[in-house]
């Protein structure tokens, strides 16, 4: 073991600066107090049990499963090409790839309404040719996660693929390996670690994705209404409920970061 | 000092990205000093039309339904040509949200809703200065895409035009809708009905998006002007959404805000509303 890169410090830490970062500490706990406090656990189950809560629950379970999916399936690629290929204009693409991580998701919405729409680039001839409209439709809502979704794993699997020692990689190339089995049987149980986490990231991101989601695919219950559209939507009417789907959301991020732990909790 | 010359050379590495930060605020300032001008321009077209009084000063927030966004928004600027030390921001939304908002404290000290049972909520919990006044009334009609593909005709036909776009139950727009549909005997399955915040973003999945139709205000509908087909809802089957306005208990400017509804209620306000669309309280 080497020495601590950054070791604590032996001095007494100074008191503004304490007092500062105690602030802004209080800053994140505080909301999270305030929402388990207002909620009222005895008809949490109950409220959760409502016709609108269970389609929510529901279908925010299938869009981003299914948008995690999807960012593995097209993601995985994606990332070895980033890191592995030489193309001109690559900065061009990681860019463009990332672009969802710093927009507004409003304006993700939008842009995929001018692609996607039946007015759209290609929603157009999508629904002239073939009858697919997929505004206001639970295959339009997982678009939707998996457009915020997808960076997120392609930036996390592309840091494993560029980190990684490839001598590994081309040892066993020159031992007779072809390039797919090399990539199943050395690359990707090396970076599987990445990929997992990746898909945990890119999974909870799309969990809590709302306003590409609520422009694009529109606020249908049990169709497009996912948990964030339902709590925003019952707000008004039916606080207890809005509350008690919160508090979902805020245990299932607590188990993503858990989860996580190794590589966000564990570093010194 | 190892890390002297290694410091240097990141910040001038960063120089790039500062500058890049300094020039989008640039570009947001300059954006926010021309909105601004427009307004004060706007203002002075409308000095010469009504009498200047300096008396009143400070600065109010109105809370008012989204169907008034275009409606109020030229008020205030009338309103502020005749109270040019005065400060009107206008705060739209739908009336059950800004009920919430106000019921948890948010400042407002007007509020103008559509319809009288969300301000029957504030007037209930003694938030309201005194009883709010209807200062305006509409109607609600279907939308449909440019020259109505889906010929729709009837409430009933809503049932087979694809995607409906309503508002949400806790928006005035959506309760009426209901009403309208539930007397007219049409029903429309959930799974082809989007939800709306509130009326604009109901009507705004029609113009902007795929939805097929909708059933929004008058006002807004003709606010779209060529952007949407209106079907009138006949007057057997349609309802009176009326408006009230009042000041509330909290406002920290009761004169100013007096001033602001006595002007929505006087004649150059309601020539506004009428010229929207609206119909006399």
């Amino acid at each position: 073991m080497s020495p601590p890169r950054n070791p604590p410090l032996r001095t007494r830490p100074p008191v503004l600066v304490v007092g500062v970062a105690v602030v802004a500490v209080a800053f994140f706990a505080l909301p999270l107090i305030g929402l388990m406090q207002r909620a009222s656990w005895a008809t949490l189950g109950h409220d959760l049990t409502t016709p609108e809560a269970r389609a929510a629950l529901r279908l925010s379970l299938v869009c981003s499963v299914s948008a995690t999916a999807l960012s593995v399936v097209f993601g995985l690629p994606l990332a070895w090409v980033l890191a592995r290929v030489r193309f001109p204009g690559r900065p061009f693409v990681r860019a463009l790839v990332l672009l969802p991580l710093v927009l507004p998701p409003v304006v993700g919405g939008v842009a995929l309404l001018a692609a996607f729409s039946r007015r759209g680039i290609v929603g157009e001839h999508l629904y002239d040719w073939f009858g697919i409209q997929l505004t206001f439709t639970t295959a339009g809502a997982i678009l939707a996660e998996t457009f915020v979704a997808l960076p997120f794993f392609v930036i996390t699997v592309e840091a494993a693929l560029r980190l990684m020692d490839r001598r590994y990689e081309d040892a066993a190339a020159t031992l007779g390996a072809g390039r797919w089995t090399v990539f199943r049987r050395v690359t990707l149980p090396m970076i599987g670690p990445a990929v997992v986490a990746g898909a945990v990231l890119a999974w909870a991101r799309a969990l809590g994705e709302f306003g590409a989601t609520i422009t694009f695919a529109g606020n249908i219950i049990g169709k497009t209404q996912t948990l964030p559209l339902a709590v925003y939507q019952t707000l008004d009417t039916r606080p207890d409920v809005a509350i008690a789907m919160s508090v979902v959301l805020l245990t299932v991020s607590l188990i993503v970061i858990v989860s996580l732990r190794d590589r966000w909790l564990a570093r010194p | 000092m190892r890390t002297g010359p290694h410091r240097r050379r990141s910040a001038a590495r960063r120089r790039p990205i500062i500058g890049a930060v300094a020039a989008v605020f640039v570009l947001l300032l300059v954006s926010a000093g021309c909105a601004s001008n427009n307004g004060t321009r706007a203002g002075q077209r409308a000095a010469g039309t009504t009498a200047v009084d300096p008396d009143l000063s400070g600065s109010i927030t109105v809370s008012a339904a989204a169907s008034l966004t275009a409606a109020f928004g030229t008020i205030r600027d009338d309103f502020l040509a005749a109270h040019p030390d005065a400060q009107v921001t206008l705060n739209f939304g739908s009336s059950g949200a800004l009920e919430s908002q106000i019921e948890t404290g948010a400042p407002a000290d007007v509020a103008a809703f559509a319809d009288e049972a969300t301000m029957a909520k504030l007037a209930e919990q003694s938030l309201l200065d005194r009883p709010s006044e209807i200062f305006a009334t509409n109607r609600l009609v279907m939308v449909a895409k440019p020259g109505n593909p889906k010929g729709i005709r009837s409430l009933a036909d809503l049932a087979r035009a694809g995607t409906v776009s309503l508002c949400a139950e806790s928006a005035p727009c959506g309760r009426y809708a209901r009403e309208i549909l539930t007397a007219a005997g049409a029903s429309i399955p959930e799974s082809s009905i989007t939800r709306g915040q509130d009326v604009r973003t109901t009507l705004g999945a029609v113009t902007e998006g795929d939805a097929d139709a909708a059933i929004v205000y008058l006002t807004d509908a003709r606010a779209a002007g060529s952007r949407v087909s209106t079907i009138e809802i006949p007057a057997s089957q349609n309802l009176e959404a009326r408006y009230p306005i009042a000041a509330t208990g909290a406002s920290r400017n009761p004169v100013l805000a007096q001033a602001f509804l006595a002007f929505v209620l006087g004649s150059e306000g309601q020539s506004v509303l009428r010229d929207a669309g609206f119909g006399a309280p």
